[in-house]
């Protein structure tokens, strides 16, 4: 991760740590993005004080699952309407192996399975396409029939057949018997669910505060920041020169078929690691996490927010979702689908790298330029 | 025998439900590249119309199937001009703030697909907010044939029988008729095509209206045969879909050679294994072929056309 | 696109042809470099190169023309491995690179400019330059190869500037400048000069000459002004509906009455 800047020795550590989050390849690289993001974050550390942290929870685990579209679609290029299939494979695999192995150390391993497990679908399926030439739309489209193959597949394991030791698949009733979220072994282990811890905070006095909450914040920003820290640096600009140009990419000596697959199942642990947090939060799942519908809804996300902004992914995640859960029904769907075509028509690029903009453009410019690394260029482009 | 006679209206019932569901998204995709995925909820428009002209005008059936692939060519045009072109935003923006705000869709086949699925979010929700969660059926016309302890619906045999006939019409549109001189001609160049004086934005919203027009026909046609609801259009995307892509570039031949494949590979496994391996079948064997055929079959068919023409 | 019915009868064989697959294998001889030996690409139906044996010797500096269509591009993208081969083989340096992966011929010293300049825009100069450095070089040695790109290219001073607001000569040059930076044996450019003024088409004229002449890399341009050709180049190869119509030196093959044939006829 090395940078070609030059070297300053007047540069602090804090600087030089600092420059690995920062580059051309995400928005927010000044001073004022920062002290906003911590500002941010202690928002969303004090949330429960004041709202629904049960409900939120569920939107910081989606989020999950946008950015791992986004760092696939927005910053490789590779559209995958398939990213719930990891999702769901992630939540399936926690499910089967808590259910069989309900001791926290058993649950701990079944996190780490569904992550494996998204990551291991991912390979699979990212080797057949990537490794056999197929390119552009139709990865797209493969990963679309992933998706209704699960679907169709899933639905139909309601019989005692499909039974994994003790955990039965239970087609379209899902799987509802998933054991309340342990991390650790034995007595070292601490539950996340109905768990709720009582804090005494000044002003507020005693509050009962969930820690599954926190685990989900503490695992966002960490993914946010790991992400930004990925795409600012070698590996990430070979990412997002395999999205500008795969030919011209192939050229410059890459290998442009395994940064594809790397990144897939990246996005596709990711994704996994998504889909565990969501079964463990509803102590359930279903076969509805692999409809066209919620296949789709990443897509939303990453498209609203700016699929080439790991920001825009996380905002725009819960917004829309916040919105759907609050508003509901056929309104919030109504509203969705405007939204997703009036983004596509009138704003591209999505709604976040375009409020990036006016507020660049609206700012003496020098406040930007006191990275180690150069100005960054707007987000727009041509594709 | 029986079985013989099952799996032999098993492929039928397949092909004509393949071919009927790709044929509109088919002739979309090969001239314009744009993707829709609300093409299902053009079915469900052609379904929704020829019903309520039956129902509540009490036209007899034909005409209300007419009445249906006419509303949803006619639906196309709009979302065309509003949607895929972008001309309406375009001729606003220009009147206004004078500049365009919109990039046409076509050959944006990734944006195009967002786009319309959220058209298709508007379309499935508003219809249930205008006709509620289901709307009266018309009645299958033609009774049944009964063979051995069996019968089977004569409607849905007529139906394959009208999937040929369609690919028939369609053929003929593209190869006889000026449209589809042209329409070809801007597939195979479109800057050339607009250099000859072809008018390849009047091609353009043809052609999304005649795709429609075939969805709205497929939605008349099954309309009968299904039950009234605003998700009606799912069932058809993925068949759609599927055989549009392992099909190729070739539309009509392509349509023709998938559904068959993909009809037979369907009907085989849901005679033997039910339903739900039918399906899994056909998509399983989607992605195989799209995976080892990336240009469909009928692309793959070129390719050793071309190489038998070296050989001789 | 019509393919003419009509081929040359006889097609002569050039003096680029200078060792046959054979002696390419058992590696008798070594100047050359670059190889092609019965290449052919169907596009569908469309053939887009025909048979083609087409040599490049190590140092060489030789042009490919030919009437648009003639199969230059496919020709090209076909040796860096952009394009399958339907049938025939590329003997690269000796080996066989046919079945290679386009990154591992680069990493064997072939590099290509592609025709449309297609610099990351979003990026700036600097960071393009140093995209392909970096995956090979570190640190301070990174620096510095990044530093002599962009100055090899005539951009210092223009490091951070976005790069999608150079002008189109600039573009052309730092994608040179990329290609030229991974210090290949065998670079290829495709219309280095479409759509630049004098000036622009002179100093790219001279960086392919310097190049070559100092760096001994190897070059094949792909170019329709004769002129610019006739600046930098001695031998030329002319293809025609996919084949190798004519080779031999520039002066010879502009006085040809049947390549004047073929470009005249492609203008009318």
């Amino acid at each position: 991760m090395a940078t070609d800047a030059p070297p300053d020795g007047g540069q602090s550590l804090a600087a030089r740590v600092r420059a690995r989050f920062e580059g051309p390849n995400t928005i927010g690289n000044s001073n004022g993005f920062w002290v906003g993001f911590l500002v941010a974050v202690a928002a969303l550390v004090a949330f429960p004080l004041v709202g629904n942290a049960e409900q939120f929870s569920l939107f910081l685990v989606l989020s999950l699952l946008g950015l791992s579209l986004s760092v696939v679609w927005g910053y490789t290029g590779v559209l995958s309407f398939g990213q719930v299939v990891f999702f769901g494979l992630g939540g399936y695999t926690f499910a089967v192996v808590s259910i069989n192995v309900s001791t926290p150390g058993g649950i701990t391993a079944a996190v780490l399975a569904g992550v494996v497990g998204g990551g291991i679908g991912a390979a699979v399926l990212g080797y057949f396409m990537f490794y056999g030439g197929v390119r552009d739309v139709y990865v797209t489209i493969i990963t679309l029939v992933a998706t209704m193959v699960l679907h169709t597949f899933m639905a139909q394991t309601a019989g005692s057949e499909w039974t994994i030791g003790e955990a039965a698949l239970g087609g379209f009733n899902g799987m509802p018997d998933i054991p309340l979220l342990k991390l650790g072994v034995g007595a070292a282990s601490f539950q996340f669910m109905y768990n709720a811890i009582p804090v005494w905070v000044p002003g507020f006095g005693t509050v009962e505060l969930d820690p599954f909450y926190y685990l989900a914040l503490v695992l966002l920003v960490g993914t946010y920041l790991g992400l930004r820290a990925l795409v600012n640096s070698d590996y990430g600009r070979a990412m997002v020169a395999v999205r500008e140009d795969e030919d011209r990419t192939r050229m410059f000596g890459y290998n442009v078929k395994r940064i594809k697959l790397v990144v897939f199942i990246l996005g596709g642990a990711l994704a996994g690691l998504s889909g565990v947090l969501y079964a463990a939060r509803n102590v359930f799942i279903d076969p509805t996490v692999f409809t066209l519908l919620f296949a789709t809804l990443p897509v939303i996300w990453v498209s609203v927010g700016g699929r080439k902004s790991l920001l825009g992914a996380i905002i725009a995640t819960i917004a829309i979702e916040y919105i759907r859960v609050t508003l509901g029904g056929e309104l919030a769907l109504v509203m969705l689908g405007a939204l997703l075509l009036g983004t596509i028509l009138f704003l591209p690029n999505g709604i976040v790298p375009w409020v990036h903009k006016q507020i660049r453009q609206n700012r003496p410019a020098p406040a930007d330029a006191e990275g180690p690394e150069t100005p960054d260029p707007t987000e727009a482009s041509e594709s | 025998m029986v079985n013989g006679i099952n799996l032999a209206l098993q492929f039928l019932d397949s092909f004509a439900f393949i071919v009927l569901a790709a044929a509109g998204l088919a002739i979309i995709f090969g001239i314009m590249g744009v993707i829709n995925l609300a093409h299902g909820e053009f079915i469900l428009v052609g379904a929704y119309a020829t019903t309520l002209s039956a129902t509540k005008l009490g036209l007899p059936l034909a005409a209300a199937m007419l009445v249906g692939t006419l509303v949803t060519a006619a639906f196309g045009v709009v979302v065309e001009r509003f949607v895929i072109s972008g001309a309406v935003p375009n001729w606003i923006g220009q009147r206004t703030v004078g500049r365009d705000f919109v990039e046409p869709l076509y050959d944006r086949l990734a944006d195009s697909m967002v786009a319309t699925f959220g058209l298709s979010l508007i379309m499935v929700q508003g219809a249930r907010v205008v006709f509620g969660n289901s709307i009266d059926t018309v009645g299958t016309p033609f009774g049944n044939i009964a063979y051995g302890a069996f019968s089977y619906s004569t409607y849905r045999i007529v139906l394959s029988g009208v999937s040929i006939a369609l690919l028939v019409g369609v053929y003929y549109i593209f190869t006889r008729t000026e449209y589809g001189m042209t329409a070809r001609a801007t597939i195979q160049d479109e800057e050339t095509a607009r250099a000859l004086g072809v008018d390849t934005e009047r091609i353009y919203m043809a052609t999304f209206a005649i795709g429609s027009g075939l969805a709205g026909l497929t939605g008349a046609l099954f309309a009968p045969t299904l039950s009234m609801q605003p998700t009606l259009g799912d069932q058809f995307l993925v068949e759609a879909f599927v055989a549009v892509v392992v099909g190729g570039p070739s539309v009509v031949l392509g349509t023709a050679l998938s559904g068959g494949v993909l009809g037979a590979i369907q009907a085989v496994f849901t005679n033997l294994y039910g339903t739900f391996f039918g399906r899994i079948a056909l998509l399983a064997a989607a992605m195989v072929a799209l995976r080892f055929l990336p240009d469909g079959i009928t692309g793959f068919i070129e390719t050793v056309q071309s190489r038998r023409q070296e050989g001789e | 696109m019509s393919e003419s019915e009509t081929e040359p009868e006889s097609r002569p064989l050039g003096p680029n042809v200078r060792q046959t697959a054979a002696e390419m294998a058992t590696g008798d001889r070594t100047d050359t470099l670059l190889q092609t030996d019965g290449l052919v690409k169907r596009f569908g139906g469309f053939t887009a190169t025909d048979d083609v044996d087409f040599g490049v010797a190590e140092g060489e500096l030789r042009c490919l023309i030919g009437p648009n269509g003639a199969g230059k591009s496919t020709l090209l993208k076909l040796v860096t491995g952009t394009y399958e081969a339907s049938e025939g083989h590329i003997y690269y340096d000796g080996h066989d690179i046919t079945d290679l992966e386009p990154h591992e011929r680069v990493q064997r010293g072939i590099s290509m400019k592609f025709q449309v300049p297609s610099v990351y825009g979003d990026l700036s100069v600097r960071e393009n330059a140093r995209l392909p450095i970096q995956r090979f070089a570190d640190g301070a040695e990174r620096r510095e190869r990044v530093d002599r790109a962009i100055e090899a290219a005539g951009l210092t001073g223009y490091e951070h500037v976005d790069a999608s607001a150079l002008s189109h000569g600039q573009q052309q040059q730092l994608e040179i400048g990329m290609a030229a930076s991974l210090e290949p044996d065998l670079l290829l450019l495709d219309e280095p000069v479409a759509g630049l003024d004098v000036a622009e088409r002179e100093a790219i004229a001279e960086r392919v000459t310097r190049l070559n002449e100092e760096e001994g890399i190897a070059f094949v341009v792909i170019e329709h002004d004769t002129d610019f050709v006739a600046s930098i180049a001695d031998e030329v190869t002319v293809l025609h509906n996919g084949e190798i119509f004519l080779e031999g030196p520039i002066d010879e093959v502009k006085a040809d009455p049947a390549v004047q044939r073929i470009y005249l006829g492609e203008e009318e």
